[in-house]
């Protein structure tokens, strides 16, 4: 089923290969019917999931570089499954997104996608860590060049290249830190490394090594540097995907691998992660406040969101766990769709900057009736997912630590001072018209990328059992190791 | 002492023999040929490199059906085991791929002197010598043969300023260093009366490391050593390399760049990890340091520079650095990443000088030389764009292409014999070099140049050799295990 899920997109690709670069239609078609299969084709893993069982399902194993006993060995438990699920969905709602937006080497721009979908699904899903490690890195090319050839702007190349360096060099003592490991124990295999205990100065040392390479994925406040500028240069279907998944590969990673691996370890530096988080929280709230920038306002808050996420991995209890679960995947759906309302009004008037916004909601009543709600959701408004996920966080710092939770609930009220502001400056207030003349709504094929978003966060905010129950046995089994 | 030759001896360096006496018939031909003022005096560049092609195929053939293993010959003059024939047979392909990319220059470049391929050719015969000796007087007389060759092949392009420079720069700091090596063999000969490997072997075997009549013995491997690794253009001797890089003319410097490096490794896995094993303490230091240097020399040199030549040429100094570690580490994992690497990086230069090589505007012939040039690919010709793209993805390490499984193994092998300061400094210097392959990759993407240039269609031979070079850089992941182990089974053979 796995194997499926990753060779689908390949097939996609394959076939957009042969297809001349002149019938774009033609290659927009197939990419939209590939990603679309993917995710149908996720959507029933989540439906034949075992809810009553810990274990890995569906598993699968294919020998692959026997001589040093590293194999392809795939499998999912309630951990991975809504990583695969929200990564298919959202290079389907990206693919959809860039229809008429992207005009140069389409051909390219949809394979990045595909290939790129692909190899999330593998990350996710595969359990042996270097294969892990070489998927996590893969994604640096599409991304790279996404970001590159893409992107809009002349600062797009200082851009791309600190999105590229910067994960690099925390990813290679990842990298090194795996030798170690595969050269102590002779295997690669995660339900291995699991069983196997380091001493606690190797273990602490290991844990700072695949930290290094996780927080600059997340990322953590002294290495986000390279976040805000990523993600204004991308595209806007390359900043949701970066937002949406790519951030999320950082946190999995955390709670995959340094939880379990090195439980002595995450305990003992729990309080470093809990102060670089509250540090993110704070800081990045309160420069959220004095963008100019659209997208580099979203960004920043995707920053303060994942400090969240790692305050709440950091609790070691089950509500600050699934808690922080529920974030990522709201945040998932949430700053993705705000990525998209950017990128309506950057596909009508080329320009990001608030100055030149105001009065929308004279013009365009439906975008800013989305706009609105996901910047609610953004806030953490009852209702919504993140108020879930964000909710169960608090009540899980609670338990280990009153300050911080103290200190994680300002982050909630600064982020409703930005959010509520960017509301009011670009949506409310006189019409501009000295600065543009010319507005139109959403169209329809606007309206079909945003309201499964709307609908997603709505369904996460009301019934977030449904999201939940996969992940109690897993997460449960995780703790009993720490 | 035994003179008398057995058949095995000269049947197993039939390979050799084979070419040699090809290139006398092909030298005889051409040279009666050439002359005829019948014909008009031919142009025989295209011929003799078919047949130059035509020979190296036969010998492939013939080193691969060898069935002689793990025997010395010739009073123990040269040694054909597995682990030889394998490294002869990748440095056939990689000449015979070379053979290939000269096709289109000397069209373009009109280079019309059919000496040119029989150099390549005597080349080849010094380095497969080079690989199969066993001996110090064979060693050197292999490697004078190739060193020679090269540096009239560098010279060859006479009516260029930079060739002639480059050649004799090439010549006179080459002639140093053999006399280098020379007098480090006459120093261990001195002091151990034989040049035999297994002898010296055997004599070294409980050496006693605070005895001081050892000291020849570890001067004379010291400058082996040096002279090793001027050849190798590891970083304290590397200034030589990114001249005669720039100097020679390019389908030279691509042979420079992918044939005679794995020959000089096979040169010092036979001398330095069998015979002057004992003196490991000793001469580790030294290689230590050539590693640490060349990789920090490479990869910062190479941020600077504007022309492809040069940044390739001090890519060479940063790769030479990285299998320096593997030599440092001196175990079989180290051997076999070592081997590994090499041929990686085989592949990988052969994608990138054919992609040099073949990028011809429409308007004046003239091929690119500098960085900024790069603009106009992706555009006139997006599948040699991609190409680009994949190598020097390839180049920088990123997984999951080939490139990354090589460093990956190095430093395996590093980590495995707790060399952590080695592998660390070269994990943060391929951060580094990782900057101006991705400044390559920006060049052709990022910034595209407003006007349409045609470039000159492509050979059917170059680009055959180009996409099945990308094609294995890229599917090598799916099915890692076919190289792995054929490598293995040989370096297997090498340690028993």
């Amino acid at each position: 089923m796995l194997s499926l899920l990753i060779t689908i997109p390949i097939l996609g690709i394959l076939f957009i290969t042969i297809i001349p670069e002149y019938k774009v239609n033609l290659i927009k078609q197939v990419a939209l019917i590939t990603s679309i299969f993917t995710f149908i084709t996720s959507l029933f893993l989540w439906v034949l999931f075992d809810n009553s069982s810990s274990k890995f399902q569906y598993i699968e194993h294919y020998s692959w570089m026997s001589l040093f006993n590293v194999h392809f060995f795939l499998g999912i438990d309630g951990i991975s499954l809504f990583f695969i699920i929200l990564s298919t969905f959202l290079v389907f709602i990206c693919i959809l997104n860039s229809w008429l937006s992207i005009k140069k080497h389409q051909k390219k721009y949809y394979i990045c996608f595909l290939l790129m979908s692909s190899f999330l699904i593998v990350v996710f899903s595969v359990l042996d860590v270097i294969i892990f490690y070489i998927f996590f890195e893969s994604i640096l090319i599409p991304m790279f060049l996404i970001i590159g050839v893409w992107g809009s702007r002349t600062r797009k190349l200082k851009a791309a290249y600190q999105f590229f360096l910067y994960t690099l060099i925390g990813s290679l003592f990842m990298l090194l830190a795996i030798f170690y490991m595969f050269f102590e124990t002779g295997s690669t295999d995660f339900q291995i490394l699991n069983s196997f205990l380091f001493s606690e100065e190797k273990e602490l040392l290991l844990w700072l090594a695949f930290f290094l390479s996780f927080s600059v994925k997340v990322p953590m406040v002294p290495v986000h540097i390279w976040l805000p500028e990523a993600h204004v240069e991308a595209p806007t279907s390359g900043s949701v995907i970066l937002a949406g998944i790519l951030l999320k590969m950082g946190t999995y990673g955390l709670l995959r691998f340094s939880l379990s691996l090195f439980p002595y370890a995450s305990v003992y530096f729990a309080p470093l992660v809990f102060t670089l988080s509250i540090i993110a929280v704070v800081y990045t709230s309160l420069t959220t406040l004095r963008q100019i920038d659209l997208k580099k306002i979203i960004a920043y808050s995707s920053v303060a969101h994942m400090a969240f996420v790692t305050i709440g991995i950091f609790t070691f209890n089950i509500y600050g766990i699934e808690g922080s679960l529920l974030i990522m995947l709201s945040h998932g759906f949430i700053s993705s769709a705000l990525f998209l309302c950017v990128g309506v009004l950057y596909d009508r008037h080329h320009t990001r900057l608030i100055k030149y916004y105001s009065g929308l909601t004279q013009v365009m009543p439906l975008y800013s009736f989305f706009f609105v709600f996901f910047s609610m959701a953004n806030l953490g408004f009852p209702g919504t997912s993140s108020f879930a996920g964000e909710f169960l966080t608090l009540i899980g710092s609670f338990h280990t630590n009153t300050t911080i939770t103290f200190l994680a609930s300002t982050g909630m009220i600064l982020g409703a001072g930005y959010s509520l502001w960017l509301c009011n400056r670009i949506l409310f207030g006189p019409i501009t018209i000295t600065y543009i003349t010319q507005y139109n709504d959403i169209s329809f094929r606007e309206l079909a990328v945003l309201t499964p978003l709307l609908l997603c966060t709505l369904w996460m905010g009301i019934y977030p059992e449904v999201f939940l129950e996969p992940m109690h046995l897993t997460i449960s089994n995780l703790l009993q190791k720490i | 002492m035994n003179f008398l030759l057995s058949n095995n001896d000269y049947l197993s360096i039939l390979p050799e023999l084979f070419l040699f006496s090809s290139l006398n018939l092909i030298l005889i031909y051409s040279v009666i040929y050439c002359t005829s003022p019948l014909l008009d005096f031919p142009i025989l560049i295209n011929n003799i490199s078919w047949l130059s092609i035509q020979t190296l195929i036969i010998v492939l053939l013939l080193n691969i059906n060898n069935y002689c293993c793990n025997i010395t010959i010739f009073n123990n003059f040269l040694i054909i085991d597995t682990f030889g024939n394998l490294i002869k047979t990748f440095v056939l392909i990689s000449t015979i791929s070379i053979f290939f990319m000269s096709l289109n220059y000397n069209k373009y470049e009109f280079i019309n002197n059919f000496e040119f391929p029989l150099l390549v050719i005597l080349t080849i015969l010094g380095t497969v010598l080079l690989i199969s000796s066993y001996d110090l007087i064979s060693m050197y007389l292999a490697l004078e043969l190739q060193s020679f060759c090269s540096y009239i092949l560098s010279a060859f392009k006479r009516n260029s300023e930079f060739s002639a420079e480059s050649g004799l720069k090439y010549f006179i700091l080459g002639a140093f260093s053999s006399g280098f090596l020379l007098f480090g063999c006459s120093l261990i000969y001195g002091f151990t009366g034989t040049t035999n490997y297994e002898q010296i072997s055997l004599l070294l075997i409980d050496i006693d490391h605070n005895y001081t009549n050892n000291n020849g013995i570890i001067v004379g491997s010291v400058f082996i050593l040096i002279s090793f690794l001027f050849k190798l253009s590891a970083a304290p001797f590397h200034l030589w390399s990114p001249d005669i890089y720039e100097g020679s003319p390019t389908i030279i410097t691509a042979f420079f760049a992918i044939v005679p490096k794995i020959g000089l490794l096979v040169f010092f896995l036979r001398l330095f990890f069998d015979p002057l094993y004992a003196l490991f303490i000793s001469w580790e230091s030294v290689l230590l340091i050539a590693s640490i240097s060349s990789m920090i020399i490479g990869s910062f040199g190479a941020i600077w520079q504007i022309k492809l030549k040069r940044l390739l040429a001090f890519s060479a100094i940063g790769h030479v650095g990285y299998m320096l570690i593997a030599l440092c580490c001196c175990s079989i994992e180290s051997i076999y990443s070592l081997i590994f690497y090499s041929i990686i990086y085989i592949t990988m230069s052969i994608s990138s000088f054919s992609l040099l090589l073949i990028i011809r505007r429409n308007d004046n012939l003239k091929r690119i030389k500098y960085i900024e040039d790069l603009t106009i690919i992706a555009k006139s010709n997006p599948f040699m764009g991609i190409c680009f793209a994949i190598t020097f993805f390839s180049i920088a390490g990123v997984p999951p292409l080939a490139g990354f499984f090589s460093k990956m193994f190095l430093f395996f092998s590093a980590i495995s014999q707790s060399a952590y300061f080695l592998s660390i400094v070269g994990v943060l210097t391929s951060v580094v070099s990782c900057f101006y392959y991705l400044r390559i990759i920006q060049v052709t993407y990022f910034e595209q140049s407003g006007q349409w240039i045609t470039l000159k269609k492509v050979n059917k031979e170059t680009s055959i050799l180009l996409s099945v070079s990308c094609l294995i850089l890229v599917v090598f992941f799916i099915h890692p295990n076919l190289l792995i182990i054929s490598i293995h089974n040989s370096i297997i053979n090498l340690c028993i």
